[in-house]
């Protein structure tokens, strides 16, 4: 445990360079990490710095809760907690413009050997970092799995995963990169409404598409998904063929998406 | 600038699932699941997804209401406990505490839970209290 | 709850949410985990995953029914049969915890005699469920090294309610899968503090902790603490106050947060009733079907706009947190109660809600090492008798909370209406997803309504072919009560004979059609079953 991170946030606060930060908070007299603004630097009681502490419950959605803050503050300086997942987020927001570059500080954190392996992150570190070491980028074994899988198995293995969802909507609700303000998954058209588990593999499929050349692979969707769905593994592979057909990574480089096909406009704002 | 991140729990159904309201200036705008809860570890129903939508519901009424002429008519906090207080102490002189009956509810706290039956044994003194979740 | 607390001297859920995990077999029966309990559902899912067993008896075939490795499709109301069925193999086959049954429990050989009268074909007949499936559940309930039941509203909202809960208790015990982890019967609360309530005395024949009304040590207790003479008498349940209301003898009614126009089984006669009082005074979020009838309403406030504490369905009490002021002028219910309690003469002096916990610990034994600095973390599983104590995972451990557990020969008793000629079809009610109880709250959410905006009829295809009705055309569902309209669904998950409504959705109200009839002792009605005929909508007349 380290207060290096502690130290540079109040020092930001005090010299005005920021008016917020995002970051996680012990509540008092609880063992409960939660998601905390802080606003003065004097006072960041409860500061949350065993970040790398064991592999899982600490990582909540920052980057998500910087989006809400800047929509009702365009002005503010917020700096955020970012680790390598969060830095990726951030760029795809700037590069999506739902986001500016100038109203974010970013407060690097590289992330442990065990959460690295945990999440099979390739990136386990943002560019610059305050606090922890930087240790290698690990493959998706599970991808390589699942890969391996022939196919009506693999069809089988995914059926059977999809077919328990509830449609809690949770893997989109936490997902940083869902800002669209019409969710096609909540398209009549493509999927019904009303039942559960919704049309498989429609519902999965629709939003695996979706998130092609977007998502950042954090991971929130898996650990949020109620019913254990490895979603994670699901967008790695989608991420793999952008990248083997694109040499495409969302989260890296300046340019957009390969996938946007469209294009988008400088003013649109899409929350 | 107010930001709040406070720890509570689903309102919904029975499984208790820990969650965070997130708030700008007193505004809910964002439910989490909470990831220590030892119940949802982090995972929530779209129920509790959804939780931040219906407290803030521009359906919600937030008028002491009295009836007078037929129609529900706004009036002060004095005046609608003050009715209410003379009101039941008059049915109660007239035709004894058993003719006043409390329905609490399953959605309330503990502590409202046990502040009202106490109110119903202690206060107008009538066993006449039951909850509508037997339904 | 009456039927647990018979059998076993508790009516709380025996285990606890995280041990379902780890079980061997999980027998589900009348409940709809993934859309009514889903985070449970999570729990069940995992359990399979790591090779537990699991047993599915549901008229519908729900979700979690899907990874069953047997599902039984048992007819509307025939459970005590099914599970007498059950224990009729075990007996037979041996396969029940003899050891356990001697040294732990009383009235087996009533429970004998009664099971031997239910053979597999006479179960058959009552039940649907086949010779086979039933010996099929028998074993893996029963042979399973520790087995898990898991029920809701399904086996409770009935008629035979109570005699329902005895059967799982009798089954429970038999095998000996009670005070050990990953065993005994757990009943699924449907709302977030229905646990709460029934602790904290919003019963009229117990005070808080459950402390009988009557008893005469309890009573005085109360009595000293509060300063204040108490009746002795216990009073009206909600199903005997409606009546009351219309004999005159109930004059006034005080309703807290609840909406008994949509969730009281029968509608027109509730209105009536509710008509009839001299004083109806509503405390409430929003102006619901009932609070539009009172003469005053109290505004209170969200549980986000309070502190207190919840308690959930494995007993567990945990802390609510204010997270933005009351709206508009709605005041905290708890400062509502005590600025009455003011005006009526006896002041109630409390600070804020840890004062009026320290209140509950001083007076409820079960609640006695429970304070709010002990609950900010993970909260705390009731019994917790003292400041020491850790609370309680699983109840019942060395011994029943009643000495010895008992067992009760429970008989089969049809519902109350069982479909005819008149009324060919058996319709049940129950919850869908994206909904909550009533509606009060998830109605108003747009998200949820996006999902499921109006009430729908579930009924089979082949039902509805017969009928001559389409996917989503509007019907008449009419029972001897009344009739609504109502879109049909065609669905394979019902089985021919039976539709489902849910019972969310005041403009299609369930409880139109419903059958008040309830359980004598629990006086739950009959929710789950009652006899309707589906017509279709004359297009000519209705234009
Ligand atoms: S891993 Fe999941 S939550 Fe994270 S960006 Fe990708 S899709 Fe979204
Ligand atoms: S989080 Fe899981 S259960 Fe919820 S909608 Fe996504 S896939 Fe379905
Ligand atoms: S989030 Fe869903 S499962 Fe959890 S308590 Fe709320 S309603 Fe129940």
């Amino acid at each position: 445990m380290s207060e290096k991170i502690a130290k540079h946030v109040s020092e930001l606060l005090k010299q005005g360079k920021i008016e917020a930060f995002i970051g996680l908070k012990e509540q008092q007299g609880s063992k409960h990490i939660i998601p905390h603004i802080y606003t003065d630097g004097d006072n960041l009681d409860g500061f949350y710095t065993g970040f790398n502490e064991g592999a899982d419950a600490k990582r909540y959605p920052l980057v998500k809760t910087l989006f809400h803050i800047s929509k009702r503050y365009p002005e503010a300086r917020l700096g955020i907690l970012a680790r390598g997942c969060d830095e990726r987020g951030l760029k795809e927001l700037y590069k999506w413009n739902q986001l500016n570059t100038e109203q974010v500080v970013t407060v690097g954190l590289a992330c442990s050997k065990e959460l690295a392996e945990f999440c099979e992150c390739y990136k386990p570190y943002p560019d610059e970092f305050v606090e922890g070491e930087k240790v290698p980028g690990v493959d998706s074994e599970r991808v390589k799995k699942v890969s391996a899988l022939e196919e009506p198995e693999r069809l089988k293995f995914w059926l059977d995963k999809f077919s328990r969802c509830i449609k809690c909507y949770g893997c989109r609700n936490i997902c940083p990169m869902c800002f669209c303000k019409e969710c096609s998954l909540e398209e009549m058209e493509f999927i019904e409404t009303g039942k559960i588990p919704p049309e498989n593999p429609i519902f999965h499929l629709t939003r695996a598409v979706h998130m092609a050349g977007r998502c950042i692979d954090c991971g929130l969707c898996e650990e949020a998904c109620p019913v254990d769905i490895p979603l994670r593994i699901l967008y790695k592979k989608v991420n793999n063929i952008i990248m083997d057909h694109y040499s495409y990574r969302p989260g890296f480089g300046e340019e957009k998406s390969p996938l946007n096909i469209l294009g988008s406009r400088p003013d649109e704002n899409n929350s | 600038m107010n930001f709040s991140n406070v720890s509570t729990i689903c309102p919904y159904c029975g499984c208790g699932c820990g969650m965070i309201l997130q708030t700008i200036d007193q505004e809910i705008i964002n439910t989490l699941p909470s990831k220590s809860n030892p119940i949802n570890e982090g995972k929530l129903c779209i129920k509790g997804w959804n939780v931040h939508d219906f407290v803030v519901s521009s359906q919600r009424a937030t008028q002491p209401l009295i009836r007078k002429d037929g129609d529900l008519k706004e009036v002060s906090w004095n005046e609608v406990l003050e009715y209410v207080a003379k009101e039941l102490m008059r049915i109660k002189d007239q035709y004894g505490p058993d003719s006043i009956a409390f329905m609490s509810s399953a959605k309330c706290t503990n502590e409202e839970n046990f502040l009202f039956q106490k109110l119903a044994r202690a206060v107008v003194g009538t066993n006449n209290v039951d909850h509508c979740a037997r339904l | 709850m009456a039927g647990l607390a018979a059998a076993f001297g508790s009516g709380a859920m025996t285990n606890s949410i995280a041990e379902l995990e780890d079980t061997k077999c999980i027998f589900i029966i009348g409940s709809n985990t993934s859309e009514a309990h889903p985070l449970i559902a999570t729990r069940i899912l995992r359990a399979k995953e790591k090779g537990a067993k699991l047993i599915v008896a549901d008229p519908r075939k729900i979700q979690i029914a899907s990874y069953a490795d047997c599902h039984v499709q048992q007819r509307l109301g025939s459970d005590v049969a099914l599970i007498n069925g059950m224990m009729n193999i075990i007996l037979k086959e041996g396969w029940e915890d003899k050891e356990f049954i001697s040294e732990r429990t009383e009235g087996i050989d009533a429970l004998r005699e009664m099971v031997e009268k239910f053979t597999p074909e006479k179960v058959e007949a009552i039940s649907g469920v086949k010779e086979q499936d039933l010996r099929k559940i028998a074993e893996l309930y029963a042979k399973s090294e520790v087995s898990s039941i898991v029920y809701a509203m399904g086996i409770t909202q009935h008629i035979s309610g109570v005699d329902n809960v005895k059967s799982l208790a009798n089954l429970a015990m038999m095998c000996g899968n009670m005070g050990k982890e990953g065993g005994g019967v757990n009943p699924l609360r449907g709302q977030n503090n229905v646990q709460g309530a029934c602790d904290m005395g919003a019963l009229p024949n117990v005070f808080p902790g459950y402390q009988k009304v009557g008893d005469e040590k309890v009573t005085e207790k109360f009595e000293k603490d509060w300063n204040v003479k108490l009746s002795r008498k216990p009073g009206l349940t909600i199903t005997d106050m409606f009546p009351a209301i219309e004999e005159g003898r109930l004059k006034a009614l005080y309703v807290l947060a609840e909406n008994p126009m949509l969730s009281d089984p029968d509608l027109k006669h509730v209105k009536k009733a509710l008509s009839a009082l001299d004083l109806l005074i509503v405390q409430d979020l929003f102006l619901t079907e009932t609070a539009q009838l009172a003469q005053v309403y109290l505004p209170g406030v969200s549980f986000a706009e309070k502190d207190g504490t919840f308690v959930n369905t494995e007993r567990r009490v945990q802390r609510i947190r204010k997270v933005i002021e009351p709206l508009g002028e709605s005041r905290s219910d708890l400062k509502i109660i005590q600025e009455l309690s003011a005006k009526m003469g006896y002041p109630m002096e409390y600070e804020d809600p840890s004062q009026v916990q320290e209140e509950i610990a001083r007076l409820t034994p079960s609640y006695g090492g429970i304070t709010y600095s002990r609950i900010e973390n993970d909260g705390l599983q009731w019994p917790c008798p003292n400041e020491d104590h850790p609370g309680t995972v699983y109840l019942h451990k060395d011994k029943f909370t009643r000495g010895l557990g008992l067992f009760h020969a429970v008989d089969y008793v049809p519902p109350d209406e069982l479909p005819d000629e008149e009324y060919p079809l058996a319709l049940t009610t129950g919850r869908i997803f994206a909904h909550f109880h009533t509606g009060t709250m998830t109605r108003k959410s747009s998200a949820l309504n996006k999902e499921v905006e109006k009430g729908f009829l579930e009924i089979n295809p082949k039902d509805a072919n017969k009928l001559g009705i389409l996917g989503g055309e509007k019907v008449k569902a009419i029972s001897r009560r009344g009739e609504i309209s109502i879109e049909v669904l065609l669905t394979e998950r019902m089985d021919e004979g039976v539709v489902f409504l849910p019972f969310h959705f005041a403009e299609s109200a369930a409880n139109v059609i419903t059958n008040p009839a309830f359980d004598p002792v629990a006086k739950i009605p009959e929710y789950k079953v009652c006899a309707v005929r589906i017509e279709k909508i004359d297009e000519k007349k209705e234009g």
